[in-house]
């Protein structure tokens, strides 16, 4: 009868515990989560510099109040004219860490515990995305225009990028105006490695809104950093002209569209008054 | 046989002067609503001339009315297809610069005006936007323009007249022109009923007058352009279509339409006639040279007992009857052929009828005398100022057979009443041209005295109506009695 009792509390205990551990373990992923979402784009945790500095040991190269205070506000550190803040300025070839909505000194801290690696699993997600290190090589360009203009759909149901974004190999009139031309990006974000790291988690309000929920895929990036790099090797930015160029071609499409109407309704009825008393005033002068 | 009853008319063109008293009278008791300026339901235009609006007659442009296609009717304007192709703009909408622009004049100015050295004047103002504007066009601005070469060179009843003959027309000496004074039809096969999508239009069962439901219309308009006649008019305030509607709430109190009413030459009859209504697309299909025929063949005898017995199976009550068989229209338009109706080659089957006028007879200058005698005693007809085929264009489908005899009828009875009046006709004569225009001289007498001698009790043979009877099935038509108020019960609104 003891034996069964001690058994009893003791599965009791037990699942007190996982209980209570388990919210012990959603603390430690939330900030994780939110190092994906919002720092992995710039940052890896033993992954090599990006856009910004690995962050592996960056708790040893720094002591935490200055660390959270940065976290907190970037710029307000790198204006004060801290020189750790400016060289790290310089590294970044003088791009300021934005501020991060919601960063609060708990919310810095615990991300800097998950850096340091206190659950050890995840730290090996916050090396970032692998992406493949190999040349590109035809077939990823060839792939990635089609996933470019949506020939092929990505495989998270993502909206195809030509949606919003143009690029300058992709001819006609060009993709949508509504996101930046991406001829160009692959150096402005830090060639292969940063824009990959973009990609694998974008960070602007409008490309995380669309795509937290459609990640795109790591044979993905792959393909689309061969198109974008194949374009920036190759192609201008759509510049003024190509905007005439859409231009002309909405004018033209407006004459065909009219001459269609004409040609629909080239029986319908005209002025028949002024038309009688015009050609006779003409006929008598 | 489906007879049915339909209260018809005859304008009897000789006699009209051309007054516009008519257009007046109608204008004055329906048009004079805002959104209604422009109409005229009532209008009196001068031939040679385009009319209102303006070369309303070229279908080449207005695409009014039917055409055969194959054998078989159909709208030249619209169709079931293209009535939804063309449902937000129908490409055959007379514009409002082919009617007018209606204009009033600005004469607060008159009063307002600083003193200055001139007389202040009073400007023409748009009665649609109000702004000032430039008169360009009337309805009827070609008024006794007969020989203009802008408007009576237009006359598209000018078709197939040789260019020797449409230049006499012209030529100062031979000037002429005669007045056409024409309200709706109401056809009995109306394109403007045929065309509208949303059903708003509907010929009444008892007397035949076309009328618009105005809680119906939807402002589509297809029938301004369906009806040849452009007697359809839009509304642009009330955004509903309005047409003539033969002033049915007189012609219910037994009154004929104030038109008819206020007609200063008394050319205007009105009678019912009796028609078979089953047999109205197989007529309104036949060739062109076949459609008078056609179509006074639809006309029925009101004295025939097989037509009678038929009617009252169809529910046409006695008093109806009746009254068509004293119709003076029936006379004019079955017994005589004198009446003619305009432009039959549209289809519709117009139930107006026009007896043609004779025009000022053609005289030769010998020796400084005027002489207009010759053996031929109908001469003057071929050789009349109005081209027999121009008459033919406007009242025979382009045929002259029927207006030759019309016309020659007409004169045969002038000669024969010359002979009884003032004897500088004999009567030999007189008998000769009677039996040549196929007219006994009882008849003779009473083409004369219905012309001439006609009260107003001969020319009006108004039906009673039965509308109160019917009425009362379903509802008192006591109800409002001592009541105030008239108008609308409740005004026609823009949208559903
Ligand atoms: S004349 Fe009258 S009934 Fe005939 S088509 Fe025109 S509007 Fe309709
Ligand atoms: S009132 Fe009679 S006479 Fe005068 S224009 Fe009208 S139809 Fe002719």
């Amino acid at each position: 009868m003891r034996s069964a009792w001690t058994l009893r509390i003791g599965l009791l205990a037990a699942i007190t515990c996982a209980c209570l551990g388990t919210p012990a373990a959603t603390q430690a992923q939330v900030p994780a989560d939110f190092f994906r979402q919002n720092c992995s784009m710039c940052h890896t945790v033993g992954g090599g510099h990006l856009i910004g500095p690995d962050l592996e040991g960056v708790t040893k190269r720094k002591d935490r109040a200055w660390l959270i205070k940065f976290l907190q506000s970037p710029k307000a550190v790198i204006d004060s004219g801290d020189p750790y803040a400016a060289q790290l300025l310089q590294d970044a070839h003088g791009l300021v860490m934005p501020n991060i909505g919601g960063m609060t000194p708990d919310l810095a801290s615990a991300l800097l515990d998950v850096i340091e690696g206190a659950p050890g699993p995840a730290k090996s997600e916050l090396a970032g995305v692998a992406i493949s290190d190999r040349p590109f090589t035809p077939s990823d360009i060839a792939l990635g225009e089609q996933l470019f203009r949506g020939e092929q759909r990505l495989a998270n149901g993502g909206p195809a990028c030509v949606s919003c974004h143009t690029l300058g190999t992709i001819g006609g009139l060009g993709g949508g105006r509504l996101g930046p031309d991406l001829t160009q990006v692959f150096d402005r974000l830090g060639g292969r490695k940063g824009l990959g790291a973009w990609l694998s988690a974008p960070p602007t309000q409008t490309m995380q809104s669309v795509f937290r929920n459609h990640a795109l895929q790591p044979d993905e990036i792959l393909s689309l950093l061969a198109v974008i790099d194949d374009a920036s090797n190759h192609s201008q930015p759509a510049n003024m002209s190509s905007l005439a160029k859409f231009v002309l071609f909405g004018f033209g499409g407006m004459l065909v569209g009219l001459a269609l109407l004409q040609l629909a309704w080239r029986g319908r009825f005209r002025s028949v008054r002024r038309t009688i008393v015009r050609a006779q005033v003409r006929g008598e002068q | 046989m489906n007879v049915r009853s339909q209260i018809s008319m005859v304008f009897h063109l000789d006699k009209c002067i051309g007054c516009h008293t008519c257009s007046i009278a109608c204008k004055n008791i329906w048009t004079d609503r805002k959104g209604t300026e422009y109409m005229w339901w009532n209008n009196v235009e001068t031939k040679p001339g385009t009319g209102f609006p303006t070369d309303w007659e070229d279908q080449e442009k207005y695409h009014g009315g039917w055409e055969l296609h194959d054998g078989k009717l159909r709208l030249k304007s619209t169709g079931k297809a293209k009535t939804l192709f063309n449902i937000y703009h129908n490409p055959s909408m007379p514009t409002m610069d082919d009617y007018y622009e209606p204009w009033t004049y600005d004469y607060q100015h008159l009063f307002t005006a600083p003193a200055g050295d001139d007389q202040p004047t009073a400007r023409p103002k748009s009665m649609v936007t109000g702004e000032l504007i430039n008169i360009e066009a009337g309805p009827n601005w070609d008024d006794d323009l007969g020989g203009s070469p802008i408007y009576a060179a237009n006359d598209p009843n000018l078709k197939g007249l040789s260019h020797d003959t449409q230049q006499q027309l012209m030529a100062v000496e031979r000037l002429v022109f005669f007045y056409f004074p024409r309200i709706c039809n109401h056809c009995l096969n109306p394109s403007c009923v045929a065309s509208c999508p949303s059903g708003a239009l509907y010929k009444r069962g008892e007397d035949g007058i076309v009328l618009v439901d105005q809680t119906r219309c939807r402002g589509w308009r297809a029938c301004v352009a369906a009806c040849p006649y452009k007697k359809m008019f839009f509304n642009w305030d009330t955004g509903k279509s309005e047409k003539c509607i033969l002033c049915f709430p007189r012609l219910e109190t037994g009154q004929a339409p104030a038109c008819f009413h206020s007609c200063v030459g008394r050319i205007r009859y009105l009678g019912v006639l009796l028609y078979d209504a089953s047999r109205i697309e197989e007529v309104a299909s036949l060739p062109s040279d076949k459609l008078i025929e056609g179509q006074r063949s639809l006309i029925l005898d009101p004295n025939d007992p097989e037509v009678i017995a038929a009617a009252r199976e169809n529910g046409v009550h006695e008093s109806v009857i009746e009254s068509a068989q004293k119709s003076p229209v029936y006379r004019f338009v079955k017994d005589w052929k004198l009446a003619l109706p305009p432009h039959l080659e549209y289809r519709t089957m117009p139930m107006l009828f026009y007896v043609p006028p004779m025009s000022p007879v053609m005289s030769n200058r010998t020796n400084g005398a005027i002489d207009h005698v010759s053996d031929d005693l109908f001469h003057d007809i071929e050789d009349a100022r109005v081209p027999m085929k121009f008459l033919a264009n406007l009242f025979g489908a382009g045929e002259e057979g029927p207006l030759r005899y019309a016309l020659r009828k007409q004169k045969a009875v002038r000669w024969y009443r010359r002979f009884k009046t003032v004897g500088d006709v004999d009567e030999k004569t007189a008998m000769r041209m009677l039996s040549e225009a196929d007219c006994s001289p009882e008849e003779a007498e009473a083409i004369y005295e219905l012309t001439s001698l006609c009260t107003f009790d001969d020319r009006f043979v108004i039906p009673p109506m039965h509308r109160e009877e019917a009425i009362q099935m379903m509802e008192d038509p006591l109800e409002h009695k001592k009541s105030v108020g008239f108008g609308f019960l409740s005004g026609p609104k823009r949208g559903m």
